[in-house]
């Protein structure tokens, strides 16, 4: 992954890696894996929190994912990333649950979270809010365009990174990105005047369109 | 597409991910320097970009974190297999103490315990959480999640320092209660229960052992009657402002068996936790106000509005404030 850096801290534990760290786990230092949830758990929230788009969803989605990556460590190869692995168990959890979600019948969920959009907070923030509506657009993508979106646009992630973190090829990432912006283009577009992105977006279309 | 024929907003998206042949990239291009509108789009979809990368990544919640340790340490005792009880007992007020979660427990302990204990502990939910604390999953090779493999034997282990903490929050719990429970708790919670809510319980013989007390109905959740007619802009106000003035009803009042009734199929319907139910109005109806926790620590509940009578939904179940 190529942001933010590998280890939070990185001058408390300058010697140990990941896959060290995974290492130690499987043979049995009860302290290893800890150490691995501690690094990685914000990310891991952060993707799990934006896919899904629920709290409670995706506390499950990221237990079920940590869960399951203690125990299927043994199994795991070198040959990509610690966190890779991690991002992909976590993602996986995440299109699991909205697979089954969508099939679900209830609609409780979906009657709750639009009583939340009809009654913000009072102390919420132009931040929040900006949050909020992001993650309400966010729901009306399919599940692998949004997965994409929230690897590549909101973690900063590489196309090259996000495909393999989801299995495909970097080219169906990128037209997932590009499918995705497109629908949410016109739900979000009334933000761009809100802070100063005209300008940085203003360069960028003008760059596209001079080739 | 050429000249004046506009583009759309997926092919000017996947020119800007350098998806377009090189031929049909040059046409758009050579749209774009002279079509202001789609320039526009052009730079909605660059804002998406912005704006998604803008949209701030908060740090999991201390509760979550400490959900996932507490799976972990579960998953590390299983792993342990031995046939051995826990060491010493999980400190379930230290473990639960930020969590925002208030998951309807799915062993019957507690309900019992609540319904013996409540007319002095009318906080069932007070309670220490009992119930199999994680819900676990695998991930497949697949990447399906699969639901973990039953784990009766350490769900038994912990069944019952749970239970002794249960009762040992329990005022009035006598010697022929707590032995009940106990000898209950051993069986470890076999199955699930319904969650631990509202059903005032009939007293009977075993479960009261002083007389005095026979005459109590015990209800999990305070109910009061505030005669208050609602509205749903009344509704998004913190409640607690509208209920907790309102005396809470004790004993017998000739509603109470309808409104348990009530508070069960709402408990049914939701999954969660009722805690409050105000007898009042609703825009000039009779109506239960029902209260339930979605997320205790944020004092996030789930309003069900219902007609005291059929119990039927008279809007929509929405989250509110307490």
């Amino acid at each position: 992954m190529n942001s933010p850096p590998e280890t939070p801290s990185a001058a408390e534990r300058p010697a140990v890696t990941d896959a060290e760290l995974l290492t130690a786990h499987i043979n049995g230092d009860p302290h290893a894996f800890s150490e691995i949830v501690k690094r990685h758990r914000d990310r891991m929230w952060a993707v799990a929190l934006r896919t899904l788009g629920d709290p409670d969803e995706a506390a499950d989605a990221v237990q079920d994912a940590f869960v399951s990556a203690y125990r299927k460590a043994a199994t795991f190869r070198g040959e990509a990333a610690v966190t890779t692995w991690l991002h992909r168990i976590v993602v996986n959890a995440c299109l699991d649950r909205m697979r089954r979600k969508s099939v679900r019948p209830v609609a409780d969920d979906e009657l709750i979270e639009a009583a939340e959009r009809e009654t913000p907070l009072p102390d919420q923030t132009v931040e929040r809010e900006v949050s909020m509506e992001v993650s309400a657009a966010l729901k009306l993508l399919p599940a692998d365009q949004r997965a994409a979106l929230v690897l590549v646009d909101m973690m900063g992630y590489s196309v090259e990174d996000a495909a393999q973190v989801l299995q495909v090829p970097s080219g169906t990432v990128k037209s997932r990105c590009a499918r995705g912006r497109a629908k949410l283009a016109p739900i979000l577009s009334h933000l761009r005047n809100r802070t100063d992105l005209n300008r940085v977006s203003s360069a960028k279309g003008a760059e596209l369109r001079d080739g | 597409m050429t000249g004046d024929t506009h583009y759309d907003l997926e092919t000017l998206a996947e020119l800007a991910e350098g998806l377009l042949d090189a031929t049909t990239a040059r046409q758009v291009r050579e749209h774009l320097a002279v079509c202001d509108p789609c320039g526009e789009l052009l730079a909605d979809l660059a804002a998406v970009r912005e704006v998604l990368a803008a949209t701030p990544t908060p740090a999991m919640p201390m509760g979550v974190a400490l959900r996932i340790d507490k799976a972990l340490a579960a998953e590390a005792e299983s792993r342990r297999g031995g046939g051995v009880g826990l060491a010493e007992p999980p400190d379930w007020d230290e473990l639960m103490r930020d969590a925002p979660w208030e998951r309807p427990a799915g062993v019957r302990e507690p309900a019992r315990l609540g319904a013996v204990a409540s007319a002095d502990a009318p906080e069932l939910s007070e309670v220490p959480e009992v119930s199999e604390p994680v819900r676990l999953g695998v991930v497949s090779d697949d990447g399906t999640i699969v639901p973990a493999r039953s784990r009766t034997m350490r769900r038994r282990r912990w069944a019952m320092p749970a239970v002794a903490a249960a009762a040992a929050a329990v005022v009035v719990g006598t010697a022929v209660a707590s032995t009940n429970l106990l000898a209950d708790g051993g069986d470890g919670g076999a199955g699930s229960a319904p969650p631990p809510v509202a059903l005032p319980v009939q007293p009977s013989a075993q479960e009261t052992p002083s007389p005095d007390r026979s005459s109590q109905r015990a209800r999990a959740y305070k109910l009061t009657d505030s005669s208050y007619n609602y509205s749903d802009s009344a509704l998004r106000m913190p409640l607690a402002g509208l209920l907790a003035p309102a005396p809470a009803l004790h004993g017998d009042s000739e509603s109470a068996g309808q409104v348990a009734k009530c508070v069960s199929a709402v408990s049914n319907r939701s999954k969660l936790t009722v805690f409050a139910v105000d007898q009042g109005q609703y825009n000039g109806q009779e109506a239960l106000i029902v209260a339930s926790w979605k997320q205790r620590a944020a004092k996030k509940v789930r309003i069900d509005v219902v007609d005291p009578f059929n119990c039927k939904n008279l809007r929509k179940p929405a989250l509110g404030r307490w």
